[in-house]
């Protein structure tokens, strides 16, 4: 999907290697753009980040850059690839590797503030024919009398102006409204923008709670590298929302934020509009039911999703904090990519928080075993009396600066479950709850929760629920290698195996596989 | 027209022996409310004129509409004997007065989770039982529970007006009618004999049988007539009972008794002659206005009728003559207090019934002797909605201690372990209330042996929960309550405006409280689920929902949904094989289906993960012809731990084997609990682990790669051994007159059904049938079957087995594959089915 975005006319995959002339891929990875960028900033190191489908068109860019920029000046471009999180994130700690002062970002983004380096995106130019998409969005717009918001995948950027016009040409006399959104901005800084998460949201209305925020001018949105203002005094729910683009993550997210909106998708490659966004709406009653077995959940596991987004330590730090006051136990984990298999090694989570920039942390496949979630799902979920209201936040920029929430003073009243069907009580609370517990009878409460039978017949098939790793491993029947520790004897010392797991030194060899990093200078 | 008060009330409730807490329990529409409400009415909370009229206990307004009782509802009356009347009574006793707690129960079947929640907080039962239809299911499955929790029943046999009125029958007929009734209900108190207990059969010519009419408010026990011709005959009280029952026949002209009728025609039965004639006559006098006649026989039966009763008609004046004569509440009230058990009395024996801890300790001890002075022991049965809307009171009963208004409690809930804090809160109670019908008042403490409501604990306890003092850490809870039915029927509701899901999440709350049956939960897909165990049941819930719960917002239900199971039918036919994602960990599986039984008995906790492994091996070597070592190879049961599948070690001499346990443990969990065909739960599939290669080093060999890798065998094995889906079916009963049956029978066969038995009632014109019929098939069969016999049938849905569909679900266009197709359409799941090739690898 994205690949094509760079190659206007070329249908079959086949020939996209051979095709692309030297005018096209000056324009589509905007090579003029990207050179008076590095020029005007006076960088000399300069990291090339790839996604995996485009890496083949890397040299190409490399030697027109070089053109560009002209031989005189040293500066270093490094091509970058396989990167460790999701590829619409700029990748930060790649970039520092080699020291480099920016990043130069090919394809799709999610334009998620960086925090140490300034990055430029380069979105690239798909193909989209105009006539037929005013078309056909006219026709639509001619039935539904709801004024419009048009969002879109910032591959058809470049091509909005013009559909503006021509969708204004041809709606004449039409008295609907148009809204069409802006591309923030193809440069992130990350200063600027780290400012920004800090606070001054003035300049960025958050989705969420931004009325009060809004200028006179009216309110405004921003989700996904686009923003749009609306008039005063209306809310998103007016609006019709149409997407041009393909059904993405982008969109996935652009469907929960904007749940309660009416939603139509113009798919650019099929040429039809897509009116029936159920199986996406589908997807917010899913993410629902996580929130709910999240609930349940007694150790949760964070998930480092990125090392790049502005504010992700912080927020790693606010999940931690908000499941220390849960009652809950939390481990961080940083394992790259996740997968079934990965999150399988730590079946002691019962759920898992992905801290990732807003378009990779909807993981939801049915493969994991336990939940996957989004840190403002944990909040829905960890933070006692907040309730699912339809609202959904998908960048935790937003969720930092709305972190403070309002945790009505609710009666006390023990937690339902709609899994079991009943109440059930988050163990350490209710210690809490007591209020009497004085410090130096922790220890002592400790200790007598430590001798307390658990188990009255060592031989059950049932252990009881654990409440920490610590005590996950002691119901488990396998606690690893035994010691003897009665032999007093020592052990005659052997000599073990040498090498890679994947195949030692006295396996037979031939079985190494080479991966290899394609790092061009 | 209060006859107590509440300070009254208080008073009586320190004499446990002079308390009795008894249910009212029936099949439906036999009379239960009815004739509570004449109690009602002798106890003074409503005016005698109208009893029989209103009903009393049914307080909800739906109740009253639908005419059935949906809620069980508590009230506590109050009835003060006379010296003479008592001198019969061998028991302990304080004085003459008695108070009497006392639960209406509904009848329908839909509803039984409420009688079970009654029972538990009673020591006796009122078995109402209508005189022309005899015993009905209802009244055996009720009867049953009853006994199961050791509560000693009384028998009345109601509508003993449609006996004199409708069918005019004579005095033999009658009496054989009557004999037969409670013979039917002797025998299946029979089979429950407890020695504890005692013999609970009941006997007319002891007094634990009475005659009822609780539409008209009169009822006699032969205690009555026994005592108004002992006298006239100078003989005992005692023996002219035996005379009034049974083979004894009594010839005025010779005026002699004879064990044998003499044939003469004015030789009767006892009964007909000095019970069944005389009520006959008054009856008859009264309803043909024949006041000249009538009012010399009411003298000389020392009956005084008010003057202005004297003007009325009919049956109107039949009513009166009746209930002044023979006033239900005395007839029934005294057969309580004198059959059945105090408090006092039955925590005696019930104690082993109730409390799970061991029985030696104080608080078995305090429950034994109804101490209270001892520890709290109070178990909560329901929660009953409160006027203030989304509160609750904690309706239940204290078998020791007192409870107080403003006392610390310990409420330990159902899933509360002894030494652990789940399920486990210390709170205080407000306020503690009594319950009288549709008032209620507020006592300072309420002790042991009583009903009692509070105020403040509702925000902890979901259903039912038991209660001890603050510091008693070591009190085990009472044992929770077993229900005959289960919430099969299922629906997604959600609400019309997104915005309203706070409302619905509460509603939902507020609802699994307010039932003891319904359970709240939510689906993978997010859906929220409400099941309940029938169709009406759901309807009711469903109202109270939307109207009580949610403040009227508007919600959308889906179809009834009917959860289905995974099951094999043979073998696997052949050990299938996956790899791990890095290749270097192979399990090798089969399935097959458990043996028949294995699976109720696992459900019914015969058989179970918590079990004595020698005693489960036991088990399963001489009932299911298990080999007794591999009965020890048990790895788990699942899914949730305890669920009726198992995975089963066959491998030998496989090293690390003992590593890999937990992870496939945790995949057998995760598996049996969304099978491979629907992800619906397993059911009776047993996998055996055939081999494993594993890799040499301890890293490769992590959950990470044995979980994943765990499910996809079992779902290969599932897959191999075919795979079938089981669907819950109901035991339908239903009553009918012989002209309805081609009716019943063809709306059963149109619905998949069908009829295993079908009898007539001796002595009736009404047939008895038994059949089963698919859930899924039931929904709309209660309006179909009476649209196809005018009415005249009515069926009674209980839960009964789970039922393997013989079509094959893997097989395109079979009606399985098209109940699979639709839950997954359902479940938001790709419509066609994962292949095997995706389970099972190659070599």
């Amino acid at each position: 999907m994205i690949s094509s975005s760079f190659l206007p006319s070329a249908p079959v995959p086949t020939e996209r290697a051979s095709q692309p002339a030297t005018m096209d891929l000056e324009s589509n990875f905007e090579i003029s753009r990207t050179s008076e960028f590095i020029l005007s900033r006076n960088f000399t190191r300069v990291a090339l980040q790839f996604p995996d489908d485009l890496l083949k068109h890397s040299t190409k860019v490399v030697n027109s850059l070089r053109n560009k920029l002209g031989s005189a000046n040293k500066v270093g471009l490094f091509v970058m690839a396989d990167t460790t999180f999701g590829s619409c994130c700029v990748d930060e700690v790649g970039a520092s590797h080699i020291n480099a002062d920016c990043v130069i970002h090919y394809g799709h983004t999610c334009l998620s503030p960086t925090s140490t380096l300034p990055a430029f995106c380069v979105f690239g130019k798909a193909s989209i024919c105009i006539s037929r998409c005013v078309e056909k969005l006219s026709s639509y717009f001619w039935t539904n009398g709801k004024p419009i918001v048009v969002l879109y995948g910032l591959e058809y950027a470049h091509a909005i102006s013009q559909i503006k016009g021509a969708l204004v040409e041809a709606m004449p006399k039409a008295k609907v409204e148009l809204n069409f959104s802006d591309v923030m901005c193809s440069i992130i800084n990350p200063l600027e923008d780290h400012r920004k998460s800090e606070g001054l949201l003035g300049c960025l209305g958050s989705c969420t709670s931004n009325n009060s925020l809004g200028a006179a001018t009216g309110t405004r949105y921003s989700l996904g590298g686009l923003i749009w203002d609306l008039p005063e005094g209306q809310r998103m729910e007016d609006y019709l929302l149409l997407w041009i683009g393909p059904d993405n993550s982008a969109f996935a997210n652009i469907v929960l934020t904007f749940n309660g909106c009416e939603i139509v998708r113009y798919d650019a490659t099929e040429d039809h509009l897509v009116t029936d966004v159920s199986q996406q709406k589908r997807i917010l009653k899913r993410r629902y039911y996580l929130v709910e077995r999240a609930k349940d959940a007694n150790m949760v596991g964070i998930l480092v999703g990125t090392l790049g987004v502005a504010g992700y330590l912080h927020m790693i730090h606010q999940m931690k904090e908000l499941i220390m006051l849960a009652g809950k136990k939390a481990y961080t984990l940083v394992m790259g990519r996740p997968n079934p298999a990965k999150l399988a090694n730590f079946p002691e989570c019962d759920v898992f928080i992905y801290v990732s920039c807003a378009q990779t942390a909807l993981l939801d496949s049915k493969e994991f075993l336990a939940p996957v979630i989004t840190p403002f799902e944990a909040m829905l979920a960890f933070s006692r009396g907040s309730q699912w209201t339809g609202t959904y936040v998908m960048e935790f920029r937003d969720l930092i600066n709305s972190s403070t929430l309002e945790v009505r003073n609710q009666p006390e009243e023990a937690r339902f479950s709609f899994l079991k069907g009943g109440y059930v009580e988050d163990f350490e609370l209710q210690e809490n709850g007591d209020g009497d517990n004085e410090i130096s009878l922790a220890l002592g409460n400790a200790t007598e929760k430590a001798l307390q039978l658990r188990d009255r017949n060592p031989d059950s098939l049932v252990k009881g629920i654990a409440k920490s790793g610590a005590e996950f491993f002691v119901t488990r029947s396998y606690h690893g290698l035994e010691m003897h520790a009665n032999s007093a004897l020592p052990e005659p010392y052997l000599i073990g195996r040498s090498g890679k797991a994947s195949g030692y030194k006295d396996e037979q060899s031939g079985f190494h596989e080479a991966i290899k990093l394609v790092l061009v200078g | 027209m209060v006859k107590f008060t509440a300070d009254e009330l208080r008073a009586i409730m320190d004499r446990k022996h002079n308390i009795r807490n008894m249910s009212v329990i029936a099949h439906v529409d036999h009379g239960k409310s009815t004739l509570t409400d004449s109690l009602v009415a002798a106890a003074g909370i409503i005016a005698q004129e109208v009893a029989g009229d209103v009903r009393m206990t049914d307080t909800r307004a739906d109740e009253a509409e639908r005419g059935i009782t949906i809620k069980s509802t508590g009230i506590s009356l109050y009835y003060e004997m006379t010296d003479e009347s008592l001198k019969n009574y061998k028991g302990e006793r304080q004085g003459n007065e008695y108070l009497i707690n006392l639960i209406d129960s509904p009848g329908h079947v839909d509803f039984s989770s409420e009688v079970t929640a009654a029972l538990r907080i009673t020591d006796g039962a009122l078995v109402v039982v209508d005189c022309v239809e005899g015993v009905c299911v209802q009244t055996e499955t009720v009867l049953r529970q009853a006994l199961g929790e050791r509560i000693r029943p009384v028998l009345t046999v109601n509508k003993m007006d449609r006996c004199f009125l409708e069918l005019q029958v004579d005095g033999e007929e009658a009496y054989q009618t009557f004999q037969r009734v409670i013979e039917n209900a002797n025998v299946i108190m029979a089979t429950y004999e407890d020695p504890l207990l005692g013999d609970v059969q009941v006997y007319p010519e002891k007094g634990t049988v009475a005659f009822s009419a609780g539409l008209h408010g009169w009822a006699f026990t032969l205690t009555n007539f026994a005592k108004m011709y002992a006298s006239k005959f100078g003989v005992d009280e005692a023996k002219m009972m035996e005379r009034l029952w049974g083979e004894n026949f009594f010839d005025p002209a010779t005026k002699k008794w004879t064990t044998k009728s003499t044939g003469s025609a004015t030789c009767k039965r006892g009964f007909v002659q000095f019970c069944y004639e005389p009520i006959k006559q008054i009856i008859n006098t009264c309803m043909n206005d024949q006041k000249g006649k009538l009012w010399p026989m009411l003298q000389k039966l020392g009956v005084i009728m008010k003057s202005e009763e004297k003007d009325l008609m009919g049956k109107a004046l039949m009513k009166r003559v009746m209930q002044t004569w023979l006033p239900a509440s005395n007839a029934l009230l005294e057969m309580m207090v004198f059959h059945l058990p105090s408090p006092s009395k039955a925590q005696k024996y019930r104690v082993e019934n109730l409390y799970e801890g061991p029985l030696d300790d104080i608080y078995a001890n305090a429950i034994r002797n109804c101490d209270p002075e001892g520890p709290l022991m109070l178990y909560v049965s329901k929660m009953i909605p409160a006027s203030d809307k989304g509160r609750f009171y904690a309706f239940g009963r204290v078998f020791s201690g007192k409870v107080s208004t403003g006392l610390k409690v310990r409420i330990m809930g159902p899933n509360y372990v002894p030494g652990e804090k789940k399920d486990l809160y210390v709170k205080s109670v407000q306020r503690t209330v009594i319950w009288m019908g549709k008032k209620q008042e507020t006592v300072e403490d309420v002790p042991c042996g009583n009903t009692v409501a509070m105020v403040g604990l509702d925000q902890f306890i979901t259903k039912n929960a038991t209660l001890t003092n603050e510091k008693e850490v070591d009190a085990h809870p009472i044992r929770a309550m077993k229900f005959s039915v289960s919430p099969v029927v299922r629906v997604a509701v959600q609400c019309k405006v997104a915005s309203d899901l706070p409302k619905l999440v509460e509603g939902l709350k507020r609802l699994a409280k307010s039932d003891p049956m319904v359970v709240c939960t939510i689906e993978e897909s997010g859906e929220h689920i409400v099941a309940g165990a029938g169709e009406l049941h759901l309807e009711i819930c469903l109202k109270d929902l939307q109207e009580d719960f949610m403040g009227g917002a508007e919600i959308i239900k889906s179809d009834p949904v009917v959860s289905f199971r995974e099951t094999v039918l043979e073998r696997s036919c052949r050990t299938v094989m996956s790899k791990s994602p890095n290749k270097h960990n192979r399990l090798y599986m089969e399935a097959r289906p458990l043996e028949e039984g294995l699976a109720e008995a696992i459900d019914d906790g015969r058989i179970g993960p918590r079990d004595d492994p020698k005693v489960r091996s036991k088990i399963l070597a001489e009932e299911f012809g298990w080999d007794k070592d591999l009965a020890k190879k048990i790895w788990c049961f699942g899914p949730e731990t305890t669920g009726p599948n198992m995975v089963v070690d066959m491998c030998k001499g496989v090293q690390y084997l003992n590593e890999i346990k937990d992870s496939v443990v945790a995949g057998f969990q995760w598996a049996s609990k969304e099978g491979a065909m629907a992800e619906e739960n397993m059911r009776g599939i047993c996998f055996e682990v055939c081999d494993v290669v594993l890799h040499a080093d301890a890293i490769h060999r992590g959950g990470g790669q044995i979980i994943p890798t765990a499910r996809r065998v079992f779902y290969a094995s599932q897959l191999t051994a075919k795979p079938r889906l089981l669907e819950p079916v109901y035991l339908v009963e239903i009553q009918a007159p012989e002209q309805a049956l081609g009716g019943i029978y063809s709306v059963l066969n149109q619905k998949r059904g069908h009829v295993f038995e079908e009898m007539q009632r001796p002595g009736t014109p009404l047939y008895n049938i038994k059949a089963y019929l698919p859930v899924i098939e039931s929904f709309g069969f209660s309006s179909t079957l009476r649209a196809a016999t005018s009415g005249q049938a009515f069926p009674q849905c209980v839960f009964d087995h789970w039922d393997m569909m013989s079509s094959d679900p893997l097989e395109p266009g079979s009606q399985a594959a098209g109940h699979v197709a639709e839950i997954r359409k359902r479940k938001g799941l790709k419509e066609q089915m994962t292949p095997l090739s995706e389970y099972e690898d190659k070599l």
